[in-house]
This record gives C-alpha cells, structure tokens and sequence, in this order.
C-alpha cells in the first residue's frame, strides 16, 4: 500500500516539476527584484540617479555604463574579444508560438573575464533595449550595463565580464517587452543553470494552460468514469 | 433497532435545532408556558486590528511642488502631496529638442518626444509640434514572476490592468531593476495634448505595445486623409490599418478651432478605451508669446497655462473621469500569451453584461486622488477645470459649497447670456465640459473658505468595489485649509484605515476609526455552529433511515 502511494507522489512530482529539473534557477532569476533590497522602499524614479551612470543619450537611443577598459577585480587581463551583433524586433518573435517581440540572440556564451561588445540593431520602427542585469557594481552603477535603440537604429557597446560562472539576465525593460519575448541569457563560462521564459531555450515558469473549451465537461465525464469503473472492478473482484 | 434509531435522531435533531428556529405558534406557546428564555450575552467584538497604513502624504523628497524655474520656464507651484516632474512640465513647454541634456535626464524623456520646431506666424512660440506617444501595460501580468509587472495602484491594493498612452521615454519601465512599480510618467490617464490653433500638428504613435492600436481625435478638427492620402482617423473600419507592435503611424492635423477636446484608441474601441487609452486634447487660443505645456502627464493641475487662460482663470486644471470593470481590465493579468488576451478581450469578453467596480479621476480613487488631485483655491478666484468623462455611462459631477458655470460644452462656447451655472453636472460618455469654477462667497457661487468635496452623485461613483469612501470623491480645499505639505486639514474621521489595503478588501468596520466605537466587527457564535452541525448530522440519520424503510417496504 504504502509503496502504491509513494509511486503516486514520484509520478506526481514528475508531471508537476519536470520543468524545475530542466531550469534551477527559480530563486534568483523568477525573483530576481529581491536580489537586492535596495529598491524596496523607494519613492520617486531611479531616473533623477543616473547622473551616477557613464551615458550617451540622444535621439537615435543611448548606452550605458560602457566599460572596454577597466578589469574587474578578479581578472588579470582580457582572456577573449567577443563581438555579437544582436538584432531585435518582431520578426524575431515569428518561430515563437505567443510572443510578440524577440531578439536574435537569446544565448549568448562567453570565457571568463573577456570583453563582450554587442551591435544591437533594431528592426522595428520602436524603441527596443538590450540591458543586462547582475554584473558588479563597483564597476557598473546598479549592476547593469544598457544599449537602447531607437525605432530602425543600431546601438553598440562594450563592457567586461568577471571570472566567475555565472548566468546573467539580459531583456527589453519596455513594457511587457520581456514578458513577450525580449529575454536572453549570456552565460559567463559554464554559466549558473539557464533562465526561465527565453525563447527556445526554457519554458515558462508559470504557463498557459491552454485547454479546450469544453474541458470542464470532459474533466467531469472523466471523474464520473473513473469512479464507475472502479466500482465496476470492485465489483467483480468480489464476485470472483 | 431502525425504529429506536430514528427516534433518537429526531429527538436529537429538535434538541439541537435552536428555539429561535422554532415556528412562532409553537414559540408563543413555549413562552406562555416557560416565560422568556435566560439571557445569553451576544458575542464580544472581535478586537481592532492594527493598521499597516501608508504614508498618507509622502515627502517631496526632490522638491517637485515648489514653484521653480527650468530652462527658462516659470512653474507654477503644485500645491497637493504628489505633484508632476517639473523637468518633464519643463521639457514639454520648451521642446524636448530644445532642452539641455540634463533637463532631457532629470525628465526621463527622449530628445524627440515632443519636438517644437518654427515660429512660422512670427508670433514668439513655435508653431511646429511633434508629438511622439508610446503605448505602456500597467499591471500586466509575467509569465514568470507571480507579481504584476510595471504597477500602478489606484487605491490601497488595488491595482487593476491598464494600457495607456504614455511620453516617449528612455530607459525602464519601473522605478529601477529592483523594484516593480512603474516610473511616475507612466501612469493614468493618458497625458492631456495641449495645442495653439492653427499648429502644425504631428502626432506620432510609436506602438511599444503587443496589440494592435490608432489614435482618433474626437472633436479636434483633422482631415480624414493626410497629404499622401493615407488614414489619419484612426479608425479601422473607414480610414486604415491599425498600428502593429513595432510599427509607427504620423498623424497630421493643423485644427482650425479651439476647445476641449478628446483623443482614443479606436481599435476594439468597445474595450481599448475602457483599457485606458483615452486622454483630453486641447486647442487652444493662438496668442502671441504662447509657449504651451504640450503634454499634462496624468491630467490635474496645469502648471503653465497658456497665455488665454492664464489672462482669465487663475488655475487650471485637467480633470478625467474613467470607470473600470474589473472583469475586463484584469483579462491582461490572466494569461501572458498576447492570443489568449486577445480571444478573451474581444471575443469573450462582453461589454453589454458589465458592471463598473472602480470610479477614477485621473487615474485614482480616494484617498489617493487627495494626493494630487485636489483643486486648490483661494477666495475670488476664476477657475478653469476642463473635465471629460471617458468611461461607459453618465457622471452626474456635484460640486459642494459650490455652483460651477458651464462655458463650454464639447469644446464649443455656451453663448455667455444663458450659462447655466449649477451644483450637478452631467456629463455624457465622451462629452467635454469647460467650468468656471468661481470661488466669490455670496453664497451662489461659493459658501465660502473651507474643504469641499465634488464628485459623481450616481452613489456608486463614490465607492471602490461598493466601499465608501472611495471612487472618484476629491476636493475644492481653500488654501487656509491646506497644511505645508499638501494634506488638507480636515477635521472629521481618521485616514488611517483608508490607507490600507484592507479597508477595501472589506475586511475593516467602517467605524472602526471612531474612538470608543461600538461599531467593531462582530464575533462569531461557535456554539450555535455546534448545534446546526448536530442538527444537520441528525437530519442526515433520518434520510437514511427513512430511504431504508422505503427500501425494504418496496421488497
């Protein structure tokens, strides 16, 4: 008996958390506005601070925190030179059933303590963003480093990443911009596990459930069988 | 056995059932027979919570209310709790293009969202404009993170979805990476447009959104095709395609009249208004040296009015009316996937069967609406409030202590020999009413000094899902009646309960604040639970036990 209920808890924990063994990064990434209870209180916009960021803004987008030159504390040289060029739009989100924009890189992969520069090249007629999240903030005012660019532009900057594996979030921070589509990740050697919701690499921490309309009806008819059927079996066992 | 058994289920079923349930007869009888019955005390008052209320009035920490000049433009003082980015007012009079970079930074705009260009009548302010509009989701949902995105509280806890129009901005949508509040310039209602007649208007909407979307100018004068002949009504079905996600469309206008007017979504219009996407579109007097606040983010006071006004009124304000149906605005909060938002929105969605649960004006519910949407005054003071209802039925707008005169109606004039002046106003769906707001104590126009209400006097308008006070209830306060800060000095119940979220989750009495009150939330009788529950379980007995005797009766 008791190892009948413990076959039903294995299946259940499969159907349930397969997703989880696929993607470990809950904690950090799914929340990752507690990473740093800096903002929790805050009144007012954070924009009145970015006199603290290095920064390029004009009509044509802007960049932020660009960095090709300081090391971080834990490299000793720049081991690689990466160049990525990213594009960024809605015809990027057409392999992707449910989302509207998207980028062309969505996994990005670099060595440890190497210089990434990404030409960031919008192809909507919209302001898009390529902003990543977590890098050190000793050489990064809030630990980001941002390229926006405006609606047909190309934007291109450059920073350097520490030594450690680590997977960083990269996204749109428009409205909803992420939440269709815009999200990536670039992992930093081996990286920390892969993020959730990026298209064509994980799914979506908590998905649609996308069920037929009548399903109510068959849920019930399902019940209804399965508990007559039972009976049915009973029945006969008894009998027999 | 079965017999003995049924006996001692009914005796147990009428020992359990209480007197009080008895039929009155057999009650009367009883109480002639036994006299009344012993006293049994009702039960005590659940004992008061502790409040976790929020700051009523938060501090101006970058001394936006002050008066202040930027970039050469005098600002006047906002004189409630929250007031609007002075940068920002100041970017909008002078152009984003014309502005110094860290005037652009400190106001979170990007150098093209409103661009002012020639001074083509010679008359000192520019002539040419060129607005450029985002569309932003407030508490959208994620697909990821069960918390909305980009909030937007309305009222304590109550954050319902909306799209609007928003100021071309760089950088995030919230307040930094940490938090999920959205910046201040994103927020309800979509920014009240301010033109000089005979401007060359273009109005760029820049589709940031994931649906499909237009802009309609309702009652600005436009041509229904620009000079390429391409659609310029924005709407669908007579003039063009709507605007996909990532696209842009420019409308051209150059309005040939004055007046308060309105500006819309009309793409699924049924539902794309009510989502929020709707704003004032103003027209005003071409005057000389008129150097306009082309955008008034979230509507409310006018912190530099254009040249017409300021000869007449001594204040003006922008004031939006916008109902909410939760059913339909929370849709966005249900789903991540843009198809699935879309079935439900315009397909299963029906707005011939819905109900309005929040009542705002400009974007907020009491209390919050005594944050920043107060109308401040002095006495002997011309006010000018432009007021539109944007929502699905008729406000009948009440003033206190005051009666308003109607000068204009749909942006045309009243002729000035029959004005009406009144202390209830209707105002249809759509409809623009301009009000002199005259604040002379003779005892017509005004009472005198003091904090007066005005709101809609429908009674449901005043409530935030049927709990008073709340809707769209905001204040005339005579500026004696206001404290340093912005919060005015009133002189009635405690605010603290109406800064929490359980207040309007119903979960607090509504006299709880009054000292010594009786009015607390009443306990629960457990031993009257015990006894319904013996009397169900006894009843329970008997349908068996009857069942059976039918049973082997029929055998």
């Amino acid at each position: 008996m008791s190892a009948k209920k413990i076959f039903f808890a294995v299946c259940l924990l499969a159907i349930n958390f397969f997703p989880l063994l696929q993607a470990q990064q809950v904690d950090s990434h799914v929340a990752h506005n507690m990473e740093d209870p800096r903002g929790q209180n805050d009144m007012g916009d954070l924009q009145s601070n970015h006199g603290e960021h290095n920064m390029t803004l004009d009509s044509d987008g802007m960049a932020m925190n660009s960095n090709w030159q300081t090391l971080p504390q834990d490299c000793a040289k720049i081991i690689r030179e990466y160049k990525f060029e990213v594009y960024a739009g809605t015809e990027f989100s057409s392999d992707y059933p449910g989302t509207i924009y998207g980028m062309s890189e969505r996994e990005i992969l670099v060595e440890p303590c190497s210089s990434v520069t990404i030409k960031f090249i919008n192809t909507d007629d919209i302001r898009h963003q390529w902003m990543i999240h977590g890098l050190p903030r000793y050489l990064y005012p809030g630990g980001m480093f941002h390229l926006e660019a405006a609606g047909g532009q190309i934007r291109e900057g450059t920073f350097i990443v520490p030594s450690d594996d680590k997977t960083y979030l990269v996204h749109c921070d428009m409205a909803q911009h992420m939440e269709m589509g815009m999200k990536a990740q670039l992992k930093v050697g081996k990286g920390s596990g892969d993020l959730w919701s990026i298209p064509g690499v994980s799914r979506s921490f908590r998905p649609d459930t996308y069920l037929p309309k009548a399903s109510r009806n068959y849920l019930m008819l399902a019940l209804f069988v399965g508990a007559m059927l039972t009976a049915l079996i009973l029945h006969l066992w008894r009998r027999y | 056995m079965r017999i003995r058994l049924l006996f001692i289920a009914i005796l147990s079923a009428l020992v359990c059932l209480p007197a009080q349930w008895y039929p009155e007869p057999i009650r009367l009888l009883f109480s002639d027979w036994f006299g009344a019955q012993d006293y049994r005390a009702r039960p005590n008052s659940l004992a008061a919570t502790e409040l976790a209320s929020e700051v009523a009035c938060p501090e101006d920490l970058q001394a936006w209310r002050e008066a202040q000049t930027i970039a050469g433009v005098d600002i006047r003082s906002s004189p409630t709790c929250v007031a609007d980015n002075p940068s920002a007012v100041a970017a909008f009079v002078r152009g984003t293009n014309n502005v110094s970079q860290q005037v652009l930074l400190d106001s979170g705009l990007t150098p093209d969202a409103v661009e002012k260009g020639r001074d083509l009548d010679g008359d000192g302010d520019p002539d040419e404009i060129h607005i450029r509009l985002e569309v932003a989701e407030l508490n959208g949902s994620s697909p990821d993170l069960n918390e909305l995105t980009a909030q937007y509280a309305i009222a304590p806890g109550i954050k319902p979805g909306f799209w609007v129009f928003v100021p071309k901005t760089f950088g995030m949508a919230t307040e930094n990476f940490e938090s999920l509040k959205a910046r201040s310039i994103l927020r309800v209602p979509s920014p009240a447009i301010r033109v000089e007649q005979g401007d060359k208007i273009k109005i760029t909407l820049e589709n940031s959104h994931y649906m499909p979307h237009t802009v309609h100018f309702h009652g600005v004068d436009h041509p229904f095709v620009d000079a390429d002949g391409e659609g310029n009504d924005g709407v669908p079905i007579t003039s063009e395609q709507p605007v996909m996600p990532g696209g842009v469309r420019t409308y051209d206008m150059q309005p040939r009249q004055t007046g308060t007017m309105f500006y819309h979504c009309h793409v699924q219009p049924q539902v794309h208004i009510m989502m929020g996407l709707q704003g004032l579109f103003i027209v005003e007097e071409n005057r000389p040296d008129n150097w306009l606040q082309t955008l008034n983010v979230g509507a409310g006071q006018v912190r530099v009015p254009s040249v017409a006004v300021a000869e007449e009124f001594d204040r003006e304000y922008d004031l939006q009316y916008l109902d909410i149906d939760r059913e339909l605005n929370n849709l966005i909060q249900a789903s991540s996937d843009p198809r699935v938002i879309t079935e439900q929105m315009h397909n299963r969605y029906d707005i011939t069967d819905a109900t309005s649960d929040y009542f705002t004006i400009n974007g907020r519910s009491f209390p919050y609406t005594f944050r920043e949407s107060l109308v401040v005054t002095k006495p002997n003071e011309h006010i000018k409030l432009r007021v539109v209802n944007g929502g699905s039925s008729g406000i009948a707008l009440h003033t206190h202590g005051h009666k308003v005169t109607t000068t204009h109606l749909d942006g045309v004039e009243t002729n000035p020999a029959a004005r009406v002046t009144r202390d209830v106003v209707w105002i249809a769906s759509a409809q623009r009413v301009d009000l002199d707001l005259e604040t002379t104590n003779d005892g017509l126009h005004s009472y005198g000094s003091g904090i007066w209400l005005f709101h809609d006097h429908q009674e449901k308008g005043i409530t935030t899902d049927g709990v008073s006070p709340g809707g769209n209830i905001s204040a005339i306060v005579y500026e004696e009646y206001l404290q340093e800060n912005g919060w005015p000095k009133t002189q009635g119940v405690d605010y603290d309960p109406y800064f929490t979220e359980a207040y309007y989750r119903k979960e607090l009495p509504v006299w709880g604040g009054l000292a010594g009150s009786v009015f607390l939330m009443v306990g629960t009788d457990r031993w009257m639970l015990l006894r319904l529950l013996g009397f169900a379980l006894s009843l329970g007995m008997i349908i068996v036990l009857l069942l059976g005797f039918i049973r082997k009766r029929a055998h």
